[in-house]
């Protein structure tokens, strides 16, 4: 029975004679049956009684004490616990709840022992125990006490492999491990624990844990879904963990950077924390409700951050179970609620507030393109300004044709042009074009276009004129059809090529428009056509024209048009034919005061100055030049301009948070609802804890002071929780099990003594974060073998008391990440856009919004494929299988624990999704090449180098049996071997025998799929 | 041999193969169990202890799903005395100064929108419906209840899909088919307990998005998540091997990955790897019970009529009821259809047509084709959108075009088979369909219904989260509406 008890506490199975504890053996009773009606909430509190206070539960009320200590007879709410009546007995039969034998027993005991009554104990500051101890020491007692020991120590090639997961998230070499197994000198453990401390992928690994706290996505989350640009915050964390930014300042940073004195740019990067949360642009959506929603979430996601506590209820009501009433939820909140961003993103990945992040090249390279490209214009103008014209539309007698080339784009989009397109993936300019430096690059696996209206050197058909724009079709994803429409005075003319696509735009394209079939991927390739071809006429006006692609990837360049041309209408040698024909409001690309008179169009009465004005911007800008001078500086100029393109879109930045600058009033929003706001708030903080101190006694708090605050020696939880979720993290299980609730709804803790003892040495050793993973990981516990009795299985079946090893499943990209590593596909550069690596068909295309930019998946190719998982691209509303498959989160909101399911559908995916089975192949040639001559040495290499340990003779003739098998079959069936060895898009070894490496290629496939590779040991 | 390990682990090859064709199902499973002494029969998707609550009418529920909000006021909500109001002003004493959408509410006016359609009325019911775009879903009024008086908390899609699946407004909650599936498990061994479909819907519509979260498990186990059963690639993620690979070599493989892991169960103790061999094997299943399941070639030519000529092309919505059907006859606890389209901001009759032209005949072939084979009795269908459509048309306003904002405040649903009255219909708006006059049913009691008609007591049915007891209907009493049930 006493074991049962305490079970319900924390699941742990204990020792019938630890004296009870409030906190430990009544409050989570009471808490679950009691507080929803007699707790913290005043609003539903019944008959007035509250039993979460010594004060509530001892008070006389009309002569009836629910509690009086050591007298069962006298105590009401005993008397109400053991009625039999319906209506008397408690808790009453409508509320569902009711209460165990053994939970009556407990509280029976509890008020014969005298009551007594504890604080929160989370809400007590943590007490480090007097003393010498240690984590093990702290174990061991507890053990000690249940008549349990700790297992003996793993054995080496366990411990690398568990350290290694632990630390980088890879499995360590065939190489570190004999490193290991060669070092036989004390310190030998400690020095293999430091070198993965030091390693880059430890940064990594500590991150991935971080964002699923942090609820980074690539994608806001909300309705379309859009593209964002958040990864350098992502790139931060690593950093900030591989240079162990102490935990602290990893607070304020993330908390407050932007209210430090002269923020670095780091600082600022960092608040990019509180702009993670999911947002939405939707059509018809309130943004004040939106503003609203975000500082909520904020605010909730905050509070669970640092102080472990769930919030979320008190957005309506005061907290039923915990001391947080609505008021102070909206005091925490007002914290937020001056955001400077907006409540509608905008679908853009770069909605404001937003930093730039170029690296210090890519920043001095923009600087100094963009001085060469003034001083281009500059000089370009003064020139223009100095030249002689005379416009060939006042010339006394007609003049003769002349031929011309006229490029109507190159390297920028023209001059004045309306650039937009179908906001799905955006197109971009890469380096590299047919005839210079850049060109226009479209992807998408359905439709795009790119459409420019409104040009302001519109293009007058010559006689015979002839068009001819290059492109290039993209190797493994080409365009299926593309499309190049004119817009003139006149209508729309077309050119297509390339097949009907049906079910896009260019499906239904008449096949008399179509000019031919598309050339060949993979090199560029001239597109040309005629005038006639497309039925314009000599002399009409282009004044736009759109790009269009179906079903792929395409480069675009180079797009110009030759013929004879009539300088008399010619809007590139006429100044009046051009003025006429160009004449257009806020021509921005125009001195200011050019714009008015421009608009206009050709007037008698311009004034002379302004005619002038005019004229050299269309010498300088417009003009086919008129003289070799002229032509040198304007394609000096273009060039300049093309560079400072290239220099600026280079630079990404990120979110960052940021507040209004005159602050919003902040009020209790009745019952959750964002028009219904009731009492003005202040930013403060709940009273159960220490008083916040304010840097400005006077002003009105700050972020930075509630960041300081959590991380205040006083603070009682904020070292707690940081503690509890990094021994999560590597003992699977938190001291605290509920890490994202230390409330009186969440389980105790199982060792309160070593939680404090580590919560408070973090906190005075300066929170050091990789001391304090050295702590624990160097720890006898952490080092304890994971075999377990059927026994101990049954007394502990979570491991609640350590007196065996943690023994769990990898997290998601653990998985892709081993089998990348060990088949040495992976590709561990750091930072950047996130991947587009292998996905299956329809996870985002069924589910995307039409316009969305995340509609249509287009998957990179080459290295990007095997870049670790921690910077694959996340979508939030449809996030990839590799990921969801395994339990990660879908990072719509903050996440501080992941289950860990065991279900077909991860059996399925790790025996056949092409990147694991592509790893295999890869794996395989690693065997056949350096695994040596006898496939018995061969299988003992393949197991090294997954498990760390060779494997036993049971296993190697295991293995050496299924791989005859499989020989056998590709041997005879060639063609099989070879289907085998081609899936995935990495080539396979020529050198090798197809057979052999198809064979091989199964057998890694089954060790990939041990149960001890998808663990860590 | 570890008697335990020998209990769990479902088959080795000699049984796999020995035993009559390769349809290893709950039965054949059970039976091979049975026959020893102390096994008993285990399910691969288990109840929660005491669920059902009480004798559940329904087995399974198919629930479809369309998303965008479909217009009640061209579909079911009958309203002749509208064509008196064709272009004048919606009453302000009507709209009540009600929220509108950002999307109307600065329209300068408000001008009505009579429904351009033919309602007749149908069935013994005499029930109006749409008959010019509901040929065949008018035909078995008399088999389902009408619920006109829906309503709901959001009026923008995101929050409102994610509250009509989830009863909340913000991402993080459970959806309806893993509250079912967490609840009460589900009776097929070789399939998941939760299928979703998204077919294709009709090109040029206003295809509004969809959100995993709306089949997602929330705070619920990730095994609760719904499986989608794909319209491209592998209809089960993964499902088959790779090119170059048989099946004699899986199991050959599985074998030997059995071995090894039983050696290391022997060694460790840890039951998770137990677990992880009987989920290898039924992965293994699923290669043979998912295209058993796709596979429509023992589906009579006069089945395939009844759901329309698109009835054998993959993807399509006619494909997905006819799926649909034969998921609940294995006994998979929920289905989920989800087609999207239903938002008509503008051009409303001839989009709404499309939508229908698609859906319609597979609908009323779906309830038609369960009520043959004896499964309507067990299996509950819902349809239904996110929310309604106002009276007053957005942008251009003419006799035969219109568009629709949004319009939380009614809308219709319905509901046919395992514990619902058949032929009814439930309460009643006012002549402009803007504002309930009879009987409101909010989303919340709706899914205290369904959860009902499965045998659930909604407000038994919780979990903690955040510090509450989180529940499908919210921290509110809900109402199971006794006049639906039959």
């Amino acid at each position: 029975m006493r074991v049962l008890i305490l079970a319900l506490a924390s699941g742990v199975a204990f020792a019938a004679d630890r004296p009870l504890s409030f906190n430990r053996d009544i409050r989570p009773i009471l808490s679950d049956k009691c507080f929803a009606c007699h707790g913290f909430d005043a609003k539903h509190r019944e008959a007035d009684l509250r039993l979460d206070t010594a004060e509530g539960a001892y008070a006389k009320t009309d002569g009836v004490q629910a509690i009086v200590p050591s007298d069962l007879a006298k105590s009401e709410a005993w008397l109400r616990i053991i009625a039999t009546d319906k209506d008397e007995v408690m808790p009453p039969p409508k509320s569902h709840k009711t209460l165990t034998a053994a939970e009556k027993a407990t509280i029976k005991r509890w008020i014969e022992q005298g009551a007594k009554y504890q604080k929160h104990w989370a809400f007590e500051a943590a007490v480090k125990m007097a003393g010498k101890h240690s984590i093990d020491s702290f174990i061991a007692g507890r053990l000690k006490d249940e008549g349990l020991a700790m297992s003996p120590e793993a054995d080496r090639e366990t411990l690398i492999r568990r350290v290694s997961f632990a630390l980088t998230g890879l499995p360590p070499t065939i190489r570190e491990v004999d490193d290991f197994l060669g070092d036989e000198g004390a310190g030998a453990y400690e020095r293999m624990v430091d070198r993965h401390l030091a390693s880059p992928r430890f940064g990594e690994e500590m991150t991935r844990h971080w964002l699923d706290v942090a609820r980074y996505a690539d994608t806001h989350g909300l309705h379309l879904d859009n593209e964002r640009q958040m990864w350098a915050y992502r790139d931060w964390v690593v950093r900030a963990f591989n240079d162990n930014l102490p935990f602290d300042q990893f607070t304020t940073w993330q908390l407050a950077g932007d209210l430090l004195p002269n923020p670095t740019r780091d600082q600022l990067i960092a608040t990019g924390f509180n702009r993670c949360n999911v947002t939405t642009s939707e059509g018809g959506a309130i943004a004040e409700e939106f503003v609203y929603r975000y500082a909520v979430e904020r605010t909730a996601t905050t509070v669970e951050t640092w102080m472990g506590l769930t919030a979320g209820c008190a957005v309506c009501h005061d907290h039923k179970f915990d001391p947080l009433t609505t008021k102070e939820f909206y005091s925490l909140y007002s914290f937020f609620y001056s955001a400077a961003d907006p409540g509608m993103d905008g679908n853009i990945d770069t909605t404001a507030p937003f930093l730039d992040v170029p690296r210090a090249s890519q920043q001095a390279a923009l600087e100094k393109a963009a001085r060469r490209e003034a001083d281009a214009l500059k000089q370009l103008d003064a020139l223009a300004a100095n030249t002689t014209y005379a416009d060939p539309a006042e010339a006394q007698s007609p003049l003769a044709r002349q031929t011309v080339r006229d490029v109507i784009f190159d390297d920028v989009w023209p001059i004045g042009g309306d650039a937009k397109n179908t906001s799905r993936n955006a197109t971009d300019w890469t380096s590299g074009g047919h005839s210079s430096r850049r060109a226009v690059r479209q992807r998408n696996s359905f439709y795009h276009e790119d459409s420019i209206t409104g040009m302001l050197a519109p293009v007058t058909v010559p006689a015979q004129a002839q068009f001819e724009v290059w492109v290039r079709l993209d190797a493994h994803d080409p365009a299926k059809a593309l499309a190049l429409a004119l817009d003139t005075i006149g209508g729309r003319k077309r050119a297509w090529w390339g097949e009907t696509v049906a079910d896009t735009p260019l499906g239904a394209l008449p096949a008399k428009e179509k000019r031919g079939p598309l050339p060949k991927p993979g090199a560029w390739a001239r597109l040309a056509f005629s005038a006639d071809d497309l039925g314009l006429q000599e002399g009409q006006r282009i004044t736009g024209f759109d790009l269009q692609e179906a079903g792929g990837i395409v480069w675009w360049d180079a797009f110009s048009v030759t013929g004879e041309s009539d300088p008399a209408t010619d809007t590139l040698t006429s100044f009046s034919a051009w003025w006429k024909a160009a004449a257009k409001k806020d021509a921005t690309e125009l001195p200011a005061e050019l714009r008015k008179v421009f608009a206009a169009g050709p007037l008698p009465d311009a004034v002379p100055d302004q005619v002038a004005g005019l004229h050299a911007f269309y010498l300088a800008r417009i003009a086919r030049p008129v003289n070799a001078d002229l032509a040198k500086q304007r394609d000096a100029w273009m060039r300049a301009q093309a560079d400072k393109e290239a220099a600026d879109t280079a630079i990404v930045g990120t979110f960052v948070f940021r507040d209004l600058d005159q602050p919003r009033d902040s009020f209790v929003m009745v019952r959750g609802q964002y028009d219904k706001p009731g009492d003005k708030v202040e930013p403060a903080t709940p009273a159960i804890f220490p008083a916040l101190k304010k840097a400005k006694p006077d002003a009105r708090a700050t972020r930075l002071d509630l960041a300081n605050w959590f991380i205040s020696p006083e603070h009682p939880t904020a070292a707690r929780v940081t503690v509890n979720r990094l021994w999560q993290q590597f003992f699977g299980t938190g001291l605290v099990k509920t890490s994202n609730d230390f409330g009186s709804q969440g389980e105790m803790p199982s060792h309160p003594e070593l939680l404090d003892w580590l919560a408070v040495n973090f906190r005075e050793g300066g929170w050091d974060v990789k001391a304090l993973v050295r702590l624990m990981i160097t720890s006898a516990t952490f080092r304890q073998s994971s075999v377990v009795s059927a026994d101990a299985q049954k007394r502990d079946p979570e491991n609640r008391l350590y007196a065996r090893g943690p023994r769990f499943r990898l997290d998601a990209e653990q998985l892709r990440d081993n089998a990348l590593f060990v088949s040495g596909l992976i590709n561990l550069e750091m930072g950047g856009r996130g991947a587009l690596i292998y996905q299956p068909p329809n996870i985002w295309e069924p589910v995307g919004f039409g316009n969305s930019n995340t509609r249509y998946y287009l998957q990179d190719h080459g290295p990007a494929l095997y870049r670790r998982s921690l910077y694959t691209f996340f979508k939030r509303t449809a996030p990839s299988p590799f990921m969801s498959n395994f339990d990660a989160p879908n990072r719509e909101q903050s996440c501080a624990r992941r289950e860990r399911s065991n279900t077909p559908l991860q059996a399925l995916q790790l025996m056949n999704d092409v990147q694991h089975f592509e790893a295999a192949r890869a794996f395989a040639e690693q065997v056949v090449l350096k695994g040596g001559s006898t496939s018995a040495e061969r299988i003992a290499y393949a197991y090294r180098n997954v498990l760390a340990r060779p494997p036993t003779t049971e296993e190697v003739a295991i293995v050496q049996q299924t791989f005859e098998h499989h020989l056998a079959r590709y041997t005879k069936d060639t063609a099989a071997a070879k289907k085998v060895i081609g899936n995935g898009e990495s080539t396979p070894r020529a050198d090798l025998p197809a057979p052999e490496v198809a064979a091989w290629t199964l057998v890694a496939n089954l060790i990939l799929n041990l149960d001890e590779t998808v663990t860590r040991n | 041999m570890d008697p335990i390990f020998d209990h769990q682990l479902i088959q080795t090859r000699r049984q796999f193969f020995g035993s009559s064709g390769l349809r290893l199902g709950g039965i054949a499973l059970a039976a091979m169990l049975g026959e020893r002494a102390h096994a008993a029969p285990s399910r691969v998707h288990p109840a929660l202890s005491g669920l059902p609550h009480f004798a559940p009418k329904a087995k399974s529920i198919i629930y479809l799903h369309m998303n965008g909000g479909p217009s009640q006021i061209d579909t079911w909500d009958y309203k002749p005395v509208l064509q008196e109001y064709f272009d004048k002003d919606l009453p302000p004493t009507v709209q009540g100064g009600q929220r509108l959408s950002t999307m109307t509410s600065g329209q300068a006016r408000f001008p009505v929108a009579p429904s351009m359609f033919k309602f007749e009325q149908c069935g013994q019911s005499g029930r109006w419906a749409n008959t010019e775009l509901m040929p065949f879903t008018s035909q078995i009024v008399d088999d389902i209840a009408l619920i006109k008086s829906v309503h709901t908390n959001a009026i923008n899609h995101d929050p409102a899909c994610t509250f009509v699946m989830t009863g909340r407004e913000v991402p993080g909650y459970a959806s309806i088919g893993s509250w079912l599936a967490y609840g009460l498990g589900s009776e097929n061994n070789d399939l998941p307990a939760f299928v979703v479909m998204t077919p294709q819907f009709p090109q040029g519509s206003n295809g509004q998005a969809l959100f995993s979260r709306m089949w997602g498990s929330g705070f619920l186990p990730t095994r609760f998540t719904g499986v989608t059963l794909r319209n491209a690639g592998d209809p089960v993620l993964y499902l088959r091997n790779p090119d170059g690979i048989n099946t004699q070599q899986r199991r050959t493989m599985l074998d030997a990955l059995n071995q090894l892991n039983r050696r290391k169960f022997t060694q460790l103790g840890d039951p998770e790897i137990q677990t992880r061999i009987s989920q290898y094997e039924m992965a293994f299943r699923m290669q043979r019970s998912v295209p058993e399941l796709t596979d429509l070639a023992s589906e009579p030519q006069s089945v395939l009529d009844l759901y329309g000529p698109e009835a054998k092309t993959t993807g399509t919505f006619a494909n997905s009821a006819l799926l649909a059907r034969r998921l609940v006859e294995r006994g998979v606890r929920v289905v989920q259809l989800l087609h999207r389209g239903w938002d008509q901001h503008s051009s409303l009759p001839k989009q709404l047509g499309n939508q229908l032209k698609d859906t319609d005949q597979g609908v009323a072939a779906l309830i038609r084709d369960l009520k043959q084979r004896g499964l309507l009795d067990s299996t509950l269908v819902v349809w239904g959108g996110e929310f309604g459509r106002t009276v007053y048309t957005q942008g251009v306003l003419t006799k035969d075009n219109y568009g629709r904002d949004h319009h939380p405040r009614n809308f219709c649903m319905w509901m046919a088979g395992g514990g619902i009255k058949a032929g009814v219909s439930l309460g009643e708006t006012d002549d402009f369909s803007y504002n309930i006059v009879k009987d409101p049913v909010h989303l919340n009691d709706l899914n205290a219904t369904i959860l009902h008609c499965m045998g659930i007591d909604h407000a038994r049915l919780s979990t903690k989260f955040q510090g509450l007891d989180a529940r499908l209907t919210g921290v509110e009493k809900q109402h199971v509406i006794k006049e639906l049930l039959a």
